[in-house]
C-alpha cells in the first residue's frame, strides 16, 4: 500500500513536471509574441535584428522539445494525448504535436493575403516595392516559393514514413508478445512482469517516434524561418504561427469549458 | 467553368467510337471499387480538388521513384543544343537570348521574319495543398522543326495533371513531345511541304502516348517496386492524367487537350480559351460517353462510373471507352495582338477565370506589376540548383508566379501548374 502511494505520488509530480513544460512553452510564446509584434512594428527595416529574433525564436522551440524529450524517456504516453492540453488540441495532434507541414500550408495560406488587393488595383506601379514598408509573405519570391515546394514535399515524404511507423507500433499491440500475454493469461488485465517490461518497450518506441517527429518540426521550421525566408517574413510567419497555437489552446480551453470539462 | 467557349475551337471532333471490351467484368470491378471508396476513407484525402475517389486506402509507406525526383531539385534547366527544359517540381524560367540577332519588324506580318525566336516563357510547378505532386510540366523550345517555306521552329510546352498516381503524368512529361516529334517527322516525310495535318498528328501521338502509359502501367508491379500506386496493383491501370499541349509555331499556336487542364490565350486582353475541358456533364461528352455504354454518375461531382471527374484521360485503361484518350485540338493563327498563352492545370482554373488569369499576365508582361525581386536587400539564399538561363525577374516567370500565388490565396486545394508563353512580337 505504501510503495503504492509513493508511485502515485510519483505519477503527480512527473505529470506536474509534463503539465509545467508544457505550462512555460505556452508563457514562453506569450513573451515571444510580444517581442515579435514589437519587431515587427519597430524594427521591420533592421534584417539583422529580425534575424536574430526568429533564430531566438526558434531556439525557445529548441529548448522546449528538448525539455519534453526527456521528460518522455519517463513517460512517453503521455504526450501522445496530454492532459495539459485541450481535447480540442488533443484530437489534432499528431504525433505529440502539430504536423510539420503545417508551417508550409500556414506560409500558403497566409501569403497572397494581399494579392487580391493588387491586382484589384491594376498592379499598383513603381519599379520598387517601396511603396509598401514591409515585404510580407504574399512577396514570396520564385525562387523561395521553388524551394518551399521542395521542403513540402520533402516533409511530406518525412511525414509519411513517421507516419507508417506509428502505424505499425499501434498494429503491434494485437501482435506478438501483449495479445498473445492477454490471451492466456487467467484473467483480463492480469499483472505480470513481463507485461511492464513490454509495456516499457512499447513506451520508449513512442519516445523516440516523438523525438523525431520534434525533429522534423523544428527543422522543417528552423529551414523555412533561417533557409527560406526573409528576416521579415520569417518573424511574420513565427507571429502567425504563436498566435495561432496560442489562440488554439484558448479556443479549446473555452470550448472544454463550455462543455463543463474543466 | 462557364466561360469556355466552344465556338472557338475550330479543329475538333468527337473521337471515333471505340468497341466496348467485356463491359460487363469491367462492371464488376467498378462496383467492386466503388465498396472500396466507402471503405477506404482512411486514407483521409479530403481535397475537394481531388479528380479521383480516394481508391488507395492503405496507408503509402513510400513514393515512387519519380516521386522522388519530382521531390528533388526542381532545376529548370535550359540546354540550348537539346532545347529541354524539363520542369521537376517549380521552376520559373525565362528564355531571354536569341532575340538579339534578328532585327524585328513588328509591323511584318509575323513569323517569317522570326524564325530562329526563342519564347520567352515562364513556369511555376508547386505541390500546394496537395500532399502528393502529381502535376508535371514539361517545356521543350525548338523541339521539332516543320519543314517549309522556310524551315520553322516549333517550340513545346505541357502541363499534366496526373491522378491515382504520378506516373501516368511522369510518362508524359518524358514522352508525349518525343512522340510528337516522330509524328511530325513521318509528316514532314511524307508530306513534304503540304500543311500539316495537326489534328490527325496529335491525335496519334496522344493514342500512342495512351498505349505507352498503359503498356507502362501494366509492367509498373514488376518493375516500380515502390511506387505507392503498387500496394495494390490492380489500381496500378486507375492512373492516368490530363494533357494539355501547345506548340508555337512563329504563326501558329496548335493546341491539342485531353482532359481538364486548359489552353487560354490572352490577345489584346481578351481571354480566348483554346482547350475546352473534357468534364463528364459537358453535353457532348455526356453523350459520347452513354452511346459506349458508360455512365456519369454523380457523386461529388458528374464522374465517369463515378469514379472519375473528367471524361478524356490519358491511361485510365480500366475506364476505357468511355473515357477517351483522343485530344481535341485547336489550331490559331498568331496575330500582332497576341500578348500570351498561359496554360494551366484545374489547380489555377477552380479558382482563377480565364479573363484573370489573362488580366494578370497581361500586367506582368507591361511590368505595371512585379513578383518580388529575388534580393531584397536582406540576404535571400540562393538555392541550389538555380540553373543557366533561369531569371526570376522576367515577365512570364512574374506572371506564371503570380497566378501561382493567386491560386494558393485562393485556396486552391489542388497541385499548382502555370506555364506563361510571351506571344509578343515588339518585346
Amino acid at each position: 500500500m505504501d510503495s503504492q502511494s509513493t508511485a502515485t505520488a510519483t505519477a503527480t509530480a512527473m505529470q506536474d513536471r509534463f503539465g509545467c513544460c508544457f505550462r512555460n512553452w505556452m508563457a514562453q510564446q506569450h513573451r515571444d509574441l510580444d517581442e515579435l509584434l514589437r519587431a515587427v512594428s519597430t524594427d521591420s527595416g533592421d534584417a539583422e535584428k529580425l534575424k536574430c529574433l526568429a533564430g531566438k525564436n526558434i531556439q525557445h522551440f529548441r529548448d522546449y522539445l528538448e525539455a519534453r524529450s526527456q521528460l518522455a524517456q519517463h513517460d512517453a504516453p503521455s504526450f501522445f494525448c496530454p492532459s495539459w492540453r485541450t481535447s480540442f488540441e488533443n484530437s489534432f495532434l499528431w504525433i505529440g504535436g502539430c504536423r510539420p507541414t503545417m508551417a508550409i500550408r500556414l506560409v500558403y495560406s497566409i501569403s497572397g493575403s494581399d494579392l487580391e488587393a493588387r491586382l484589384a488595383g491594376g498592379g499598383t506601379g513603381g519599379d520598387d516595392n517601396s511603396n509598401s514598408s514591409s515585404i510580407n509573405l504574399g512577396e514570396v519570391s520564385a525562387s523561395q516559393l521553388r524551394s518551399i515546394n521542395e521542403l513540402h514535399i520533402k516533409t511530406v515524404r518525412m511525414e509519411e514514413k513517421l507516419s507508417s511507423r506509428m502505424a505499425s507500433m499501434q498494429e503491434e499491440i494485437a501482435d506478438d508478445p501483449l495479445a498473445l500475454i492477454a490471451k492466456w493469461s487467467g484473467r483480463a488485465g492480469e499483472e505480470s512482469e513481463s507485461v511492464e517490461r513490454v509495456m516499457k518497450g512499447h513506451e520508449l518506441s513512442l519516445a523516440r517516434v516523438l523525438t523525431e517527429a520534434d525533429e522534423l518540426r523544428l527543422e522543417t521550421l528552423r529551414e523555412l524561418v533561417e533557409g527560406i525566408l526573409t528576416p521579415l517574413q520569417a518573424v511574420e510567419l513565427l507571429v502567425e504561427m504563436t498566435k495561432l497555437h496560442l489562440s488554439i489552446h484558448e479556443w479549446g480551453k473555452r470550448r472544454d469549458s463550455v462543455l463543463g470539462k474543466v | 467553368m462557364a466561360e469556355i467557349c466552344c465556338g472557338v475551337v475550330s479543329e475538333t471532333e468527337a473521337n471515333p467510337a471505340c468497341k466496348p471490351t467485356s463491359r460487363a467484368a469491367r462492371r464488376r470491378r467498378m462496383e467492386i471499387r466503388r465498396f472500396k471508396f466507402v471503405n477506404g476513407g482512411g486514407g483521409g484525402e479530403t481535397a475537394s480538388g481531388r479528380k479521383r475517389r480516394k481508391l488507395l486506402g492503405a496507408s503509402e509507406s513510400s513514393f515512387s521513384d519519380e516521386e522522388k525526383r519530382v521531390g528533388g531539385l526542381g532545376d529548370g534547366r535550359l540546354e540550348r543544343k537539346a532545347a529541354s527544359v524539363s520542369d521537376d517540381s517549380l521552376s520559373l524560367i525565362r528564355v531571354t537570348m536569341m532575340t538579339t540577332a534578328l532585327s524585328r519588324t513588328q509591323s511584318s506580318p509575323a513569323a517569317l521574319e522570326l524564325p530562329n525566336e526563342y519564347p520567352k516563357f515562364g513556369v511555376s510547378s508547386v505541390c500546394g495543398r496537395r500532399r502528393e505532386m502529381e502535376d508535371m510540366v514539361a517545356v521543350h523550345p525548338s523541339f521539332s522543326r516543320r519543314r517549309g517555306e522556310p524551315t520553322t521552329e516549333l517550340h513545346y510546352f505541357g502541363v499534366y495533371d496526373g491522378h491515382g498516381c504520378s506516373h501516368v503524368a511522369v510518362r508524359c512529361r518524358e514522352r508525349m513531345h518525343e512522340l510528337i516529334k516522330e509524328e511530325l517527322a513521318v509528316v514532314n516525310a511524307e508530306e513534304g511541304s503540304a500543311p500539316t495535318d495537326w489534328r490527325a498528328a496529335m491525335e496519334r501521338s496522344f493514342r500512342k502516348m495512351d498505349k505507352e502509359a498503359i503498356a507502362w502501367n501494366e509492367g509498373v508491379a514488376a518493375v516500380h517496386k515502390r511506387c505507392r500506386c503498387e500496394l495494390q496493383s490492380p489500381e496500378c491501370e486507375a492512373v492516368g492524367s490530363t494533357a494539355v499541349v501547345a506548340i508555337v509555331s512563329p504563326d501558329k499556336i496548335i493546341v491539342a487537350n485531353c482532359g481538364d487542364s486548359r489552353a487560354v490565350l490572352s490577345r489584346k486582353g481578351k481571354a480566348i480559351p483554346l482547350s475546352s475541358d473534357h468534364k463528364p456533364d459537358r453535353p457532348d461528352e455526356l453523350n459520347r460517353i452513354q452511346e459506349a455504354g458508360g455512365r456519369v454518375i454523380y457523386w461529388d461531382g458528374p464522374r465517369v462510373l463515378g469514379v472519375l471527374a473528367m471524361s478524356r484521360a490519358i491511361g485510365d485503361n480500366y475506364l476505357k471507352p468511355y473515357v477517351s484518350c483522343d485530344p481535341e485540338v485547336t489550331v490559331v493563327e498568331r496575330t500582332a495582338d497576341d500578348d500570351c498563352l498561359i496554360l494551366a492545370s484545374d489547380g489555377l482554373w477552380d479558382v482563377v477565370s480565364n479573363d484573370t488569369a489573362c488580366r494578370v499576365a497581361r500586367m506582368c508582361l507591361s511590368g505595371r506589376i512585379h513578383a518580388p525581386p529575388r534580393k531584397n536587400g536582406a540576404a535571400e539564399p540562393a538555392p541550389a540548383g538555380m540553373g543557366v538561363g533561369e531569371r526570376s525577374d522576367g515577365p512570364c516567370s512574374d506572371a506564371s508566379l503570380l497566378l501561382t500565388k493567386l491560386a494558393l490565396a485562393r485556396h486552391s486545394t489542388d497541385n499548382v501548374s502555370v506555364v506563361v508563353v510571351d506571344l509578343r512580337r515588339s518585346c
